[in-house]
């Protein structure tokens, strides 16, 4: 069956099957067209020994992205998928002095690699600068009967940052931005494949006509399954119950993301009867009624973190 | 012998007069902070505050904490993303300090100016109006502090590429009383 479509005359189903085929390499493909390189190196100590467990933090300096990774047992480190750009970075381990790197430029699509050695000492933890402090009839003030956060029962833990974690937020962050971006774009290629159906599956419909649905189609399912790689590849924060409308929102992928397979798979079925002058039949049948569902299980999601009901 | 006991006694008592005259312990509260979008007006709500406030020689500093994962805004995937973006795990607690003078505490409002640490940054704010109601012993404070995005160098949080607006007030509901 599948060889026979991939050999019928059009080659447009064919060329559906190698859209939806190449989905699964289109993010690596988007991040090296996009110009992502990668940041890598090793940290040792003053005796050339590996540094294992530095927090090693990356900040853009375009844009003040930060992303933070965790030294190997042999002291390396990678940050994989970094914009080009200059990034500032900061070398932090227990019982080292922090190291800071003002500037470390990544070019996109290459390597660029970046050892450094760290100096023993206690770390030098970097704080908020206070505003300064101007001569206000009742300016908060530091005296000694001042209270302090271990006066309110807040252990230390409870007020220490977490580097790991605001990384992996970050991360998560970034990845459902552009989830959210790509679910925008395919929102149009989606309208339109809905569109052309209307001149695609009736008893007088052209060949153009059905070619046109069936690339708009193939367009839709690429751009979707990119916008899915990114929601399902986000990391999940630890002891986060999900809460409000963001549960409609997931719970409308299973309908979408079942319907964004079968729908093509249904398509090239009911091309195929096309193009042999048959009327569409069996389960080739069902294409319309899945699409539809479909695309209304994707507008409900997207309307779902869109529009507060 | 006895003598050196009365006057170590009477010294630790003078001590401690000297240290705190008063103490003031947040009873409860509800801070509500509030986001406009062009789609969307979101209030996030917090119970989990904790305040103390220390008296002396008629002036009185106050603290308060907020975890700044303990405001929920009714949608998990929204307070992560604040969370984030106000980089909640680095910096986890909201502090506001004000120093006041101890009288005010009989007056049906106050102007308080506030000095606010968030998100890494340290804002100060002026002459913030709070109304008092005191009752059975205990202070209720209500207020609003006209905090922005950009006083903590928060870059506005965006949904479908509109960005929320740069104010995100913050109402105070605090009931004290004293320790």
């Amino acid at each position: 069956m599948l060889r026979k479509i991939f050999r019928n005359r059009h080659g447009v189903p064919g060329l559906v099957f190698f859209v939806c085929l190449s989905v699964a390499f289109a993010p690596s493909l988007m991040a090296q067209t996009a110009g992502m390189g990668t940041l890598t190196g090793r940290v040792i100590d003053a005796s050339g020994n590996a540094v294992a467990n530095a927090t090693v933090t990356a900040t853009s300096a375009d844009n003040g992205q930060m992303r933070s990774a965790a030294t190997a047992t042999n002291g390396s480190y990678t940050f994989d998928g970094l914009p080009g750009g200059s990034y500032r970075l900061k070398f932090e381990a227990s019982g080292f002095k922090t190291l800071e790197i003002p500037s470390a430029i990544v070019k996109g699509t290459e390597t660029a690699v970046l050892d450094e050695k760290l100096e023993a000492g206690e770390p030098i933890t970097a704080k908020p600068t206070p505003a300064p402090q101007d001569n206000l009839p009742n300016a908060p003030s530091s005296s000694a009967t001042a209270p302090s956060l271990s006066d309110l029962g807040l252990s230390p833990e409870q007020t220490q940052g977490n580097a790991r974690e605001q990384a992996l937020l970050d991360k998560r962050a970034h990845m459902l931005k552009i989830h959210q971006r790509m679910g925008l774009i395919t929102t149009i290629p989606l309208i339109a494949t809905v569109a052309t159906s209307l001149n695609a599956g009736g008893r007088n419909t052209s060949t153009a006509s059905r070619d046109l649905h069936t690339a708009l189609g193939g367009v839709t399912g690429d751009l979707y399954f990119i916008t899915a790689y990114y929601a399902i590849r986000a990391p999940r924060v630890p002891g986060t119950e999900t809460r409000g409308p963001i549960r409609f929102h997931k719970a409308m992928a299973w309908i979408h993301g079942p319907g964004m397979i079968m729908t093509p798979i249904l398509g090239i079925m009911a091309f195929d009867e096309k193009n042999k002058g048959e009327k569409v039949h069996g389960i080739a049948s069902a294409h319309g009624p899945v699409a539809i569902v479909t695309a209304g299980a994707f507008g409900a999601a997207l309307l779902s973190v869109s529009v507060k009901f | 012998m006895k003598k050196n006991v009365l006057m170590a006694f009477a010294l630790l008592a003078l001590h401690t007069l000297a240290i705190a005259d008063s103490q003031w312990v947040l009873k409860q509260s509800t801070l509500t902070y509030h986001v406009s979008h062009p789609l969307h007006q979101t209030d996030g709500v917090s119970h989990a505050a904790r305040g103390k406030g220390s008296c002396h020689a008629g002036e009185c500093d106050f603290l308060i904490a907020v975890p700044v994962k303990s405001f929920d805004s009714g949608d998990s995937n929204r307070d992560l993303h604040m969370l984030q973006v106000t980089r909640g795990a680095e910096f986890p607690v909201v502090v506001v300090r004000t120093h006041l003078p101890e009288s005010a505490a009989t007056s049906a409002t106050i102007n308080a100016d506030l000095e606010i640490q968030f998100a890494g940054q340290t804002a100060q704010y002026k002459q913030i109006p709070f109304k008092l109601v005191t009752q059975s012993g205990e202070t209720h404070i209500t207020g609003t502090i006209p905090a922005t995005l950009s006083d903590f160098k928060i870059d506005p949080p965006s949904l479908l590429t509109m960005r929320v607006k740069n104010e995100i007030p913050v109402r105070v509901d605090m009931t004290w009383r004293p320790q």
